[in-house]
Parts: structure tokens; sequence; C-alpha cells
């Protein structure tokens, strides 16, 4: 090798390298301060009380519930439709209808919509066209729809994964439609289903701004119902961020930990289930 | 594991049972025109005659066998010198088969005419020496024993001895058994033949034993001496 | 004189394996009649007619694009799972339509059974993937037997008795390719369609399947498409020599029949002079 390319060879490693600490070194450095600074009211008060006014008596329970609520909902809805709704577009689908096609093309952009536009619209039809107001159910059915795109992208690309070999294989035995569905492609898919979805929860897990708009309420002292009013967790983060008291900030920061972890421990599943299923086809 | 190929590895062993039925022909017809030579019996050469159509049959059939199998299986080392062999010992075989029609012929021709004991006697006995060569020739042949095929010169030396005896007997018995006399030349010319063909087939097998080939004697360097 | 013991009926058989008369005795199992396939329009093969015969092996020969594949996927209707595929011409199947208005694809592909070119094992146990047929079928019976003995007839039993309940994607290539045998003798089909089933295969995996193909022509009829002729040599009692037909511009493609007849007969002495080139190499 010329000196030049040598050179230029230690210059890209360099880069790449600086980029990389860039990277990680920012997110360290947010971890590492969020973690300092709600350390101190990392107790179990923050599991077992509800906001107060007083800091020193205030927990996270209630909006600790909601989002266990919250995210049980998508899980239990998202996760059904999804799928069907994959299997229908990969298996069952003639792709040279236009209905079709355009569903093939928006599938994406539906993933891209800011949420805040599912929280607009789910206020107009859910909170007041339905009417049944600013309650958990409200809340669920708006993060299903956030995350709903997701699960079916995922889903249609583990349903893809499966080789076509094993439909025909299954096929030339003498098994219909859906017994090659159900019987082959669906148990090859659902490793990738199940990462697909448990990433899909972790974020609706954590959105805000759509629980904002259909009315997840700052203060709520009392442990949520299906039907009744709420907060979320990342809401009951904002909403302490923004008390002047500085055991506020610090509690902030303590709901910031759990909420980290809740989402942290959940995409640990998702990759654990990936690695352990991976299949070598 | 278990022998693969089966079906290639039977019609083998089927080839080599046809060449087995083939000599076994050979060995009827050499008998049966032997005796008839000697015993003067024109109806046991007219036998003799009809035995060759069952030679030729089997010639005909093993080469077809053969055909086919090499379109079939594309055989190569130790299969190929086979096949190759019995190609040659085929045809060595149907050879020696008509050379047994040409000596049923010559009785036929020469039934009325005076005999000589001598001369029966040599008949007799390279008859027998040829029957032993081939059924030599064909054991070797399976059991690629190229020691046993190399033994067949001996045996050919033998032949030829006796072919000579019969040429300075009829020196001796002189111009007026003309005719006869020149019947039975040729009919131990013959005898003599089969000896020669056998020990062709004792050279494939060599062959397919070795995989070189190399002719036992070769007319143009034979130091024997001629007639 | 005494005769030596010859046996001229056995004679007559060797090396030249069934001969047409004999072949031509035995029922027809797929009778086939100016058939034609297209797919969106575009010709792929025409102008097919032959039988297929009993308890034989028939090869399927020609270069690549003779649609001798299209074909054999037309005995057990696999085309019809193929958007814009079209069939035109008669298939009978035991004198019965197989194309007919009331016949159910499902109830073809029970009793004609496909292996594929490149071994597909579900990614199963070795037992799932032998029972799934039978499974999805409801067939009666014993399932432990019926994989058993599938397994047996496929020459795979001894090598996998001891681990059923392990993944089939672990088998080597060859073991995977008679696991798709076994699978397919699972639900007991009259006919196995083997689209170039050792073409994925090292040489010894090759000869066992085809010495298997030798032993299971005796209780199934046995059809194969392959492009290695020397396999087709081997194996196969009739053999149908495909070849490619160019449109004068040059544009379409398309695959016909050009000669059918005994194995014997096409690599010995054939008949078309396009066959004697395909197989003595001289021309794809």
């Amino acid at each position: 090798m010329t000196s030049s390319r040598v050179l230029k060879n230690r210059a890209f490693e360099a880069a790449m390298l600086f980029a990389m600490v860039v990277a990680f070194g920012t997110l360290a450095v947010l971890l590492v301060d969020t973690l300092v600074t709600g350390w101190p009211q990392l107790d179990a008060q923050l599991f077992s009380d509800s906001p107060s006014t007083q800091p020193e008596e205030a927990g996270a329970r209630p909006a600790i519930l909601a989002t266990l609520y919250l995210g049980l909902i998508v899980l239990a809805l998202s996760v059904p439709i999804g799928v069907l709704t994959a299997i229908y577009l990969e298996e069952y689908a003639d792709r040279k209808r236009w209905w079709n096609r355009l569903i093939e093309v928006n599938i994406q952009n539906l993933a891209a919509v800011p949420s805040i536009v599912y929280g607009i619209l789910g206020l107009a039809f859910i909170v007041r066209g339905v009417g049944i107001g600013r309650v958990v159910l409200a809340g669920g059915l708006i993060l299903t729809l956030v995350v709903l795109p997701t699960v079916v992208v995922a889903s249609r690309e583990a349903i893809r994964a499966v080789p076509d070999s094993i439909r025909q294989g299954a096929f030339a035995l003498g098994a219909t439609k859906w017994q090659v569905v159900w019987r082959q492609v669906l148990p090859a898919a659902i490793p990738g289903m199940a990462t697909g979805s448990i990433l899909a929860l972790s974020r609706a897990v954590g959105e805000t701004a759509p629980l904002i708009m259909v009315g997840a309420i700052v203060y709520v002292a009392f442990d949520p119902t299906l039907l009744g009013p709420y907060t979320a967790l990342p809401v009951q983060i904002y909403n302490w961020t923004k008390q002047p008291d500085p055991t506020f900030q610090t509690l902030a920061a303590a709901g910031a930990i759990v909420l980290l972890a809740i989402v942290l421990s959940m995409n640990a599943v998702a990759i654990f289930l990936r690695n352990r299923y991976r299949k070598q086809w | 594991m278990a022998q693969m190929r089966a079906t290639f590895q039977e019609e083998l062993r089927e080839l080599e049972e046809l060449l087995d039925a083939e000599a076994e022909l050979v060995l009827r017809s050499l008998r049966a025109a032997v005796e008839a030579l000697v015993t003067r019996d024109a109806e046991l050469a007219d036998e003799v005659i009809a035995f060759d159509d069952d030679i030729d049959d089997v010639y005909l059939r093993t080469h077809q066998a053969i055909e086919l199998l090499l379109a079939r299986q594309t055989p190569v080392a130790g299969d190929l010198r086979l096949v190759l062999a019995i190609l040659h010992s085929n045809l060595h075989l149907e050879r020696m088969g008509d050379l047994c029609t040409t000596i049923a012929k010559l009785t036929k021709l020469s039934a009325d005419l005076p005999s000589d004991e001598v001369l029966l006697g040599a008949f007799r006995e390279m008859g027998e020496r040829g029957q032993e060569m081939i059924r030599i020739a064909l054991e070797a042949l399976h059991g690629r024993d190229e020691e046993l095929a190399t033994s067949l010169i001996h045996l050919d030396e033998l032949i030829d001895r006796s072919n000579r005896r019969v040429v300075s007997r009829l020196l001796e018995l002189g111009p007026e058994n003309l005719e006869w006399g020149l019947r039975a030349i040729v009919a131990s010319r013959c005898l003599e033949r089969v000896g020669d063909h056998a020990v062709d087939i004792g050279e494939q097998a060599a062959f397919l034993a070795t995989g070189e080939f190399r002719e036992f004697t070769d007319a143009s360097h034979d130091p024997r001496p001629l007639g | 004189m005494e005769s030596p013991q010859i046996d001229s009926a056995r004679i007559a058989q060797v090396s030249r394996g069934l001969g047409r008369a004999e072949i031509e005795r035995r029922e027809k199992v797929f009778t086939v009649t100016d058939l034609a396939v297209s797919y969106g329009g575009n010709p792929a093969l025409e102008d097919v007619t032959l039988d297929v015969h009993r308890n034989t092996v028939t090869a399927f020969i020609g270069p690549s694009g003779c649609g001798k594949s299209t074909f054999i996927r037309c005995f057990n209707r696999m085309n019809d799972l193929i958007p814009g595929a079209k069939v035109e011409g008669t298939v009978l199947y035991h004198g019965a339509d197989l194309y007919g208005r009331d016949v159910d694809p499902v109830d073809v592909r029970r009793r004609i059974g496909m292996v594929f070119q490149k071994p597909n094992p579900f990614p199963k146990s070795i037992y799932d993937n032998v029972a799934f047929g039978p499974r999805v079928l409801s067939l009666k019976g014993s399932l432990d037997e019926r994989v058993e003995k599938a397994l047996r007839d496929a020459a795979l039993w001894d090598e996998v008795k001891d681990r059923m309940k392990d993944g089939a994607l672990g088998l080597s290539g060859g073991q995977q390719q008679r696991l798709c045998i076994a699978r397919a003798l699972a639900v007991e089909p009259d006919v196995i369609l083997m689209d170039e089933p050792a073409s994925a295969l090292d040489p010894i995996s090759t000869t066992r399947i085809e010495d298997l193909m030798h032993e299971l022509k005796r209780d199934y009829s046995i059809v194969i498409v392959t492009h290695n002729m020397q396999q087709a040599a081997r194996v196969a009692d009739m053999t149908a020599f495909f070849s490619v037909v160019v449109a004068e511009d040059g544009s379409a493609r398309r695959g016909v029949l050009v000669e059918y007849d005994t194995t014997a007969k096409i690599f010995t002495t054939p008949s078309d002079k396009r066959t004697e080139d395909y197989v003595t190499g001289r021309f794809g």
C-alpha cells in the first residue's frame, strides 16, 4: 500500500471512531445524568404512592399502572389485528387489484405519520365522536393506531422471510391454503412477529403527545380503571418537570428511570427472542 | 454401507453369465464336432451345424447387452475393462463356434474316406486340449487371474505340436489320400485356431486383471517353427 | 447330445431393461394429449402428447428453458398456484380428466406427490416433517407406523430412528432430500414426481437417490425431470426429450416434445437428429 492510501484508511477509521464516540458518548452522558439526578427519589414510594403537592410524599403509582394498562390494551389489540392484516396482505391479496396496491404503498406512510396527528384524530373520533371520553380505553385505542402500521410491517417482513419453498412443499402434500398459512407460515414467522410487536409496544409505552391530546390529565391521585380518567408515566414525568420545587425535578428523573427500565427490558426481551429463534434457512 | 448401484452390478454379473452360457454352447459344439469327425458321424455333424444358430443368438444378445450397458451406465475403470474384455471374448467365442461348424462340414464331406488311427488320436487330443483351454480362459476371466491366463500359452503349444504331428503324418500317408488329407489339414488347422482364440480370451483376462493389454505371442515374432 | 441349460428369456432381458411392448402393456397412469402451457400469455410449452405407464420411471430431459419443469408441474396441478398460468389440452389421470370442473387440486396432490430440486424440509422435527401430510389430510391409522414405514421406504429410517425429535434442518443435504421423499410417501401416493431431485446433491447422495428410485418403482410410478442425461440413462425406463423452439424474430421461446421412447432406444438409436445431437453433447 502507498502511504497516501494508508493515510486515507487511517483517517476513515478515525472518523468512524469519532462518530461512534459522539453517538454513544452523548447517550451515555444523558443516561448517567438521569440516573444520578433521579437516584435519591428512586424508592418504593415511587411505586406505592399517588402524586401529591408535597414532593416528599409523591409517587407515580397511578401513572405506572396506567402505562401498564395501556400497554396491555395495545398488545391485545394491535397484535391480532396487525398479524391478520399482514397475513391477508402477504398470502391472500391479489397484488394486481388497485386497492391492494394502494394499501401496499400506504402502510409504510402510515408508520411515519407523527403520533400527534393520531392524537388529534383520536380526540375527534374516539373521545368526542364515539363519546367515551378521556379514559384509559381511549388512550389505548389511540396508541394501538399509532403502532399498528409498525406491527403490520414487521409481521409482513416475518412472513416474507419464510421461503416459498416451504409453502410449495406443503401445497405439494395436499394442504389447503389455510393449512399452509396456519401450520407452516405462521409458526415460522412467529419469532419475527413477536420481535416486531414488542418493539412496537415499547414505542407505544413511551408516547406522550397523543396521550396529552386525548386527555391524560395531569393530576390523578387514584388508581386508574378502564373507563376512568388517567395519566400515563411520560405525562406524569412531563408534569413534574414543570413544577418549581427541585424535588419534583428529581422525581421526574426517577420516573424517567422507571420508564427507561420498562422500555429497555421490553427491548431486551425482543432481542432475546430474535436471537433465540433466528432461523437458518 | 449397503451396496450401491445394485441394478448396474446386477447387469454386469448377467453379462458375465451370458458369456458363460455362450462358452457352454461352444464347448458343446466342439465336443460334438470332434466326436463327429473321429467317428465319421454325418448326422452328428448336422447337429453341430444347427448348434451354431444358438451360438450366434447368444453372441448377438451379448453384443446388444454390451451396447446398452455402455450407453446407459457409462462404466469406468475396472467395470469398463470388464465390458471391453467381454466384448472381445464374445467375438472369439463366436469365431470358435464357426470353426466347429467348418469342422462339421468337413466331416460330412469326408465321411466315406478312409481314416487313420494316428490322425484320429491327434484330433481327439486337440479337441480335449481345446475344451480345456476354453474352460481355463473363462475361469481366468471370471477370476481376474493373470497367471492362469498366461498358462494358456503352454496348452496352446501342445495343440500346435499335435497340429505338426498331423501334418507330418499326412506327408507319410502319401498322395493316394490327397482328398482326405486336404480336408484333414483344414480340420486340424481349425482346431489349432480354436486354441489361438482361447489364448486371445486369456489376453483379455490379463488385460482385465492388470489394465495393460499385452499379446502373449505375436505371430510375426514367434520363435517356434512353422508347420 | 446333451444341451447346456440356457435361460433364454432371462438372457433376452439383460441390460435392455423393459421393452416397449412390456411397458405399453402396463396400465396408463397419465394420458397427455395436445398439452400447451402459457404464463401470462407467453407460451412456455406446446404440443405435448404422451402416456406414462404404471410402475415405470419416466424421465424428461432437455436443455434449460425447454419446459420440462413446467410440464411436470401439470401433473399435480402445481401450476395452479402460479398466477397467470394457463393449461390447455387434456391430462387424464387413470382415465379421468385431471383438470375437470369438480376435481379438487388438494385431492390431486395427495395422490400425486412431488419432490423438489432443492430439498425443502419444514423447520420442524424429523417426525413432524413426515407426519405433516397425514395430519393435514386427517389420514386414519397409527401415525407412528405411517412415519416409520415412510422413512424405511425412503431408506432413511436407520439413520434417524434415534433422533426423530431433532430438527430436520440439521440433516445433511442427501438426508434432507430423502426426508422429503419420505414426507411424500407418508400420504401413500400413487405417483411420485421429482423435479431434478439430485441436482443439489453430491455424487454419493445422488447415487443413493437413484438406487431408491429403482426400489420405489416397484410400488409407485415415478416421473423425473433431470438436466443430467446420464442420470436419465441410468434410472429411466422411458425418456422424453424436449427441446426449445425459437420464433423467427428471436423473441418467443417455447418448449416442444421432440421424441419419446424407451431409454434404450433414445441412447442407442434415437430417431430424431435433435435427440442425437443432444444426448451426444453436440448441442444444448
